[in-house]
């Protein structure tokens, strides 16, 4: 209770209740985390469960098209293996989501303490870090995975290779785009470090961390928040281009991004529903995600004044 | 500075170095290429014997270092697939990409200065909340599908503009086929260019009105408005030089996600490029032009980061020292 | 067609310019273009498709798998080791050299030499030039595939591949990796010369005026692009771009079947995609029962009918209609109920777990397929860890046989039932490297012995018999899971008067009989 209220009385909720747009945005997203976290009670059928599959229920049109094949058990039609778009959609957006969202902090939290140690420290250890991060900046993402699920298979086999494809997959996608944070901080910190505050800071001798990690890092948090954002869709898509080489999501755990890829290949042949409605999930997700990180920038932004 | 440069060649080499073993490291998961190269019907022994011929069976260092003393004459190895050296291959597969992503690079440019700027200053406008609502839906429709919804609506459907490959190309100086200088050329850009700025754009436009919008806070613009100076000059040149570092490295760094998305664009376009190149590379396991092309690519990077820290270096003085200690 | 380009705001201008496209061309998209202009480097569907555009053969298959003459007017069998063919008289090659059976022995003796096509012709010994037009073809044992094994006999000009080039390299060299004078250069009888080629990109194509057949098509040129995206590819078909486009993917069949300016043309194909169940690696699938209960379990007519949209053949054997080992009796299987009972009475109605792999580039919708099995398998069951992977890694993981279940599709080079068992079926042997492609590692002897005698059995009739009883047997003991015949499929412009005539079962578009309207 008193951390409930603690929450209540902070600056930060006080702000949050005067803007609509960060309320809206929050709502929506909470919705559709209880909503695909809690799929298991809310999806009409499990997707996972194998045997409630049938190949002839596949594309399916939705209810409301009237369409003769139309089925009352899948309000959203069905996807080409028979499973109800609705239910699919639903964990397969918590898959995204974890994937997501995962992805961009590890990436973020290996970038911005790279980039920071690189730029407060400089000399051979930044060179050194920003060597190592033109090394990983030219294999791109489907490099690294090629190799980390390479090793993965040659260590573990095959068999349990759908048992670990959403760590790995976390584990690849924010491994492999650290260094645009690295970077981005790096340039970040060059700037800051020689200002006023941190000289002061260091003159009354605080300990270095403190002053990376207190002092100059929020002044950094600019252009890294913009990049998180977007990284949160691209990472997501980077998951569907990975299943397509046969290193994403086991197909029988498709994410939004498979989803949409697979409904790739019906846009033509009139079966609109496969690509569209996860389409529509994936850019709702990602736009309450970033009206959120904008809000929240723009309150946690010292440089800004806030009214 | 001379040091500075110096410095900076000597740790591309050894970048370059780091490289090729990942590379080699990689090739080894992507396939066989013998398997790509002979029909299925194939014996087991006359496959080996051609492993043995391409040298594919002998030990990791003894290939990496016979490809490092072929990378020193300038010889990446011979395309498995196309039957020649991969950098003849690569070179004749450049100037396509290139030209798609100069194109890109330059709309993007254009286009996210003023609405960036624009955002910033009236941020509470409609407009300023349609341009950054409409760029989250284009980050989030992934590029393949806008790609082939292009082609939809302005080849099959309109039939205004065509739906795969680069035209009619004019050969400027040798080994660089362009199409900029015939209609033929600039209708097939259109689609890909688009569909390549729709990723990168969103991403600039939201950095610049960010930046923008904390500058536009600072003492001295303050100082600039008490001293009486025109709005438009304070924004635009007081304000915007200050957002300029940050855009700079993160323009830097994205190259390498252009880079990755002519990959996918260039695919679904049939452009005639080094991204599709790759990709067929990859799926025939034409392993020593996939590790030419990581080795190309690796120097592209390392060359434009080298000249972004340069540039860094005079807008900032600072930092040459601050790096040179 | 003229095509409109409309550039918009940059330019700011309406432009109606386009390429307007000279006489007869055929504007033609492939998924991938022939790696070389060697037809002999690499034996694939593509090279071949190739070699009838650019080469002749001796003989080829007419539409109803009969031979037709090509370069070869008639011939008769001497004795069981010879056939003798008569050649067609006042063919030039492109380099304006005449063809005569001197081109004949020579392209047999390079076929032997070509690592890709030695295994085909191992039988074949050297041909007996009787005169300048008639020519006698060895083999060192009876065999019965003889005129079969010339349809992949295109003379090649002997006297142009023959001496150094430049560089020094004999001009016949057949190089797989690098430079060679005939991966670049090419001098055949056929009806198209290459005057540009571009890899990976474009190809032009124009007629061979000196060509022998005056009743060929009336194409003047071909540009070949290759297009490996589906959806572009159909695209390109839809807005005009292109007007001839191979393969089709299924789920795009309909619209193009609506579309009143496209033909869609789609044939009962040949490659069988089948399952194989190794035993030996989970103990569970040596057991008949359980592979029997595999093959009722899997539904093959909803695969054929959901995601192949009725373009491909259910399958209950590996012989299609019209292949000597065909055998009517056996037909698809397909009973959920009688699967689980069969489970039950193996001693497995918990079920069990299995990992299978298939590619995801190589056949139709492969991906797909593998994944609607999972479902299917798990009503009985069957718990099935699924790895999906592109082509180049699948086969190294295949040969290991890292998985229980392994998805295979094939097709016979010889259009002959004895080339499915000896590839697939046969006890494996390293030595011999018979069941190359046994993955199942089934091995009854009575196929190896079946198949083995068919080889040399000359009787047609008999040799039918015993492929057709190997049918039975594979049949009975389930010895692998039969999906569906994948069906060919072209879309050509209506422009293309008789384009559903000149396509095969093989998949070699005769593109020297296309008409353009």
């Amino acid at each position: 209770m008193r951390f409930f209220k603690k929450i209540t009385g902070s600056n930060l909720f006080y702000n949050f209740l005067r803007d609509p747009m960060a309320i809206g945005s929050a709502t929506v997203l909470l919705f559709l985390i209880v909503a695909s976290f809690g799929a298991p009670l809310f999806a009409p059928h499990n997707p996972y469960d194998q045997t409630t599959i049938d190949i002839m229920d596949a594309e399916l049109p939705p209810i409301w098209t009237g369409a003769a094949d139309a089925d009352s058990r899948f309000l959203l039609g069905t996807d080409p293996q028979g499973r109800g778009m609705l239910s699919t959609m639903l964990y397969g957006m918590r898959v995204s989501v974890l994937i997501g969202v995962g992805a961009v902090v590890l990436q973020s939290l290996i970038g911005i303490i790279i980039g920071l140690i690189a730029g407060y420290k400089g000399g051979r250890l930044e060179a050194l870090l920003m060597r190592l991060a033109d090394v990983q900046l030219s294999f791109s993402t489907y490099m690294v995975a090629i190799f980390i699920s390479a090793v993965f298979q040659g260590i573990f086999g095959m068999g349990v290779y759908s048992d670990y494809a959403l760590g790995l997959l976390i584990l690849v996608i924010g491994f492999a785009e650290w260094p645009q944070y690295a970077r981005t901080v790096r340039a970040s910190v060059m700037a800051e470090k020689n200002k006023e505050y941190v000289e002061a800071a260091r003159v009354i001798g605080l300990p270095q961390w403190r002053i990376m990690f207190r002092h100059i890092l929020p002044n950094t948090m600019t252009p890294v928040l913009v990049i998180s954002t977007v990284q949160v869709a691209n990472a997501i898509m980077s998951e569907a281009a990975l299943s397509f080489i046969g290193l994403g999501m086991p197909p029988s755990q498709p994410s939004l991004g498979s989803l949409i890829k697979s409904g790739f290949d019906y846009i033509a042949s009139g079966s609109w529903w496969i690509s569209l409605f996860p389409g529509i999930a994936l850019v709702v997700l990602i736009l309450s995600i970033n009206l959120l990180g904008d809000w929240l920038r723009d309150y946690l932004n010292p440089k800004l004044y806030k009214d | 500075m001379f040091a500075f440069i110096i410095r900076r060649i000597t740790q591309a080499i050894f970048v370059m170095l780091v490289i090729s073993v990942i590379g080699f490291a990689i090739k080894q998961s992507v396939g066989d290429p013998v398997r790509e190269i002979t029909g299925i019907s194939v014996s087991v022994a006359e496959r080996d014997a051609l492993r043995d011929k391409l040298g594919l069976n002998d030990p990791f260092p003894v290939q990496w270092f016979r490809f490092v003393k072929g990378a020193l004459h300038g010889d990446l190895g011979n395309s498995f697939k196309y039957k020649r050296p991969a950098v003849q291959v690569i070179l004749s597969k450049a100037p396509a990409t290139l030209e798609l992503v100069l194109t890109t690079s330059i709309l993007v440019v254009l286009l996210s200065i003023p609405i960036g700027i624009y955002a910033a200053i009236h941020s509470k406008s409609w407009w300023a909340r349609l341009a950054m609502g409409g760029s989250i839906i284009g980050v989030s429709i992934p590029v393949f599908l806008t790609a082939i919804l292009l082609i939809y609506v302005f080849a099959v459907w309109l039939q205004w503009l065509p739906s795969f490959g680069r035209g009619e190309l004019v050969e400027i100086f040798p080994g660089w086929k362009s199409g900029f200088f015939t209609w033929s050329g600039l209708a097939h850009l259109f689609l890909p260019t688009i569909s390549l700025t729709s990723i990168m754009l969103p991403l600039f436009i939201r950095l610049i009105r960010a930046e923008m919008t904390e500058t536009l806070q600072t003492e001295y613009v303050k100082y600039a408005r008490a001293r009486g100076l025109k709005e438009n000059r304070i924004l635009y040149v007081h304000a915007f030089k200050n957002t300029l570092l940050p855009v700079i490295t993160v323009g830097g760094v994205q190259l390498g996600t252009l880079i990755a998305f002519t990959i996918l664009t260039e695919t679904v376009f049939q452009w005639g490029g080094m991204g599709s190149m790759f990709i067929k590379a990859v799926e025939d396991a034409d392993t020593s032009l996939m590790v030419a092309y990581l080795v190309f690519v690796g120097l592209i990077f390392v060359v434009v980061n080298t000249v972004v820290d340069v540039i860094y270096g005079y807008v900032n003085p600072m930092i040459r020292t601050g790096g040179g200690k | 067609m003229k095509k409109k380009f409309i550039s918009l705001c940059l330019a700011g201008a309406l432009v109606l310019t386009g390429s307007f496209v000279s006489a007869k061309t055929l504007r033609l998209a492939m998924d991938a273009d022939p790696v070389s202009l060697d037809p002999l480097v690499q034996l694939s569907g593509g090279m071949l498709q190739y070699s009838h555009i650019v080469f002749d053969p001796l003989v080829r298959w007419s539409s109803t798998m009969e031979f037709e003459p090509r370069l070869a007017t008639s011939w008769e069998r001497i004795d069981p080791l010879t056939l003798r063919m008569h050649l067609r008289k006042g063919v030039k090659f492109h380099s304006g050299n005449d063809f005569t059976a001197k081109d004949v022995a020579w392209t047999i003796d390079r076929l032997k030499k070509s690592q890709d096509f030695k295994g085909l012709f191992e039988s074949f010994t050297a041909a007996e030039i009787i005169d300048d037009y008639t020519v006698d073809i060895k083999t060192s044992v009876p065999y019965g595939l003889t005129m079969n094994m010339c349809t992949y006999i295109f003379p090649m000009d002997s006297k142009f591949y023959t001496g150094k080039d430049e560089k020094g390299q004999p001009k016949d060299a057949i190089i797989k990796t690098d430079y060679s004078f005939a991966n670049v250069n090419e001098s055949g009888t056929g009806p198209f010369q290459v005057i540009e080629r571009e890899q990976g990109q474009r190809w032009l194509l124009k007629a061979f005026p000196g060509y022998w057949d005056k009743n060929h098509g009336n194409i003047d040129e071909i540009v070949l692009t290759p297009i490996s995206e589906n959806a572009t590819r159909v695209a390109a078909l839809l807005a005009g771009d292109v007007d001839f486009i191979m393969p089709v993917p299924p789920q795009d069949f309909d619209r193009i079947d609506s579309d009143k300016k496209i033909d869609l043309i789609t044939m009962p194909g040949t490659r069988i995609i089948t399952l194989q169940l190794n035993g030996k690696r989970c103990p569970p699938l040596a057991n008949p029962k359980v592979r029997l209960a595999i093959d009722y379990a899997i539904n093959n007519p909803g695969i054929v009918q959901k995601i192949m949209k009725n373009r491909a053949t259910v399958a209950g054997q590996n012989s299609p209609k019209g292949y000597a080992g065909y055998n009517p009796a056996l037909t698809p299987r397909y009973d959920v109920n009688k699967a689980k009972e069969l489970m039950k009475e193996a001693g497995y109605e918990k079920g069990f777990t299995a990992t299978m792999i298939a590619p995801n580039n190589r056949y139709v919708n492969d991906e797909k397929i593998s994944q609607a099995i999972v479902a299917m398998l798990s009503k009985i069951g069957i718990k099935i860890n699924l790895k999906t992977m592109p082509k180049a890694q699948y086969w190294d993981e295949f040969d290991n046989q890292v998985a229980d279940i392994q998805l295979i599709g094939w097709h016979s080079d010889t259009e002959d039932s004895a080339n499915f068992f000896e590839y697939l079926y046969l006890c494996p042997d390293k030595e011999t490297g018979k069941g190359q492609y046994n993955s199942g590692n089934y091995c009854n002897p009575k196929v190896d012995e079946l198949t083995l005698a068919s080889n040399s059995e000359t009787d047609l009739t008999k040799r039918a018999k015993m492929l057709q009883e190997v049918e039975q047997i594979l049949y009975d003991d389930a010895a692998f899971t039969p999906l569906h015949w994948q069906m060919l499929s072209w879309a050509a412009s209506t422009k293309l008067s008789n384009a559903k005539d000149i396509v095969n079962v093989m998949n070699f578009p005769y593109f020297g009989d296309l008409n353009m309207e």
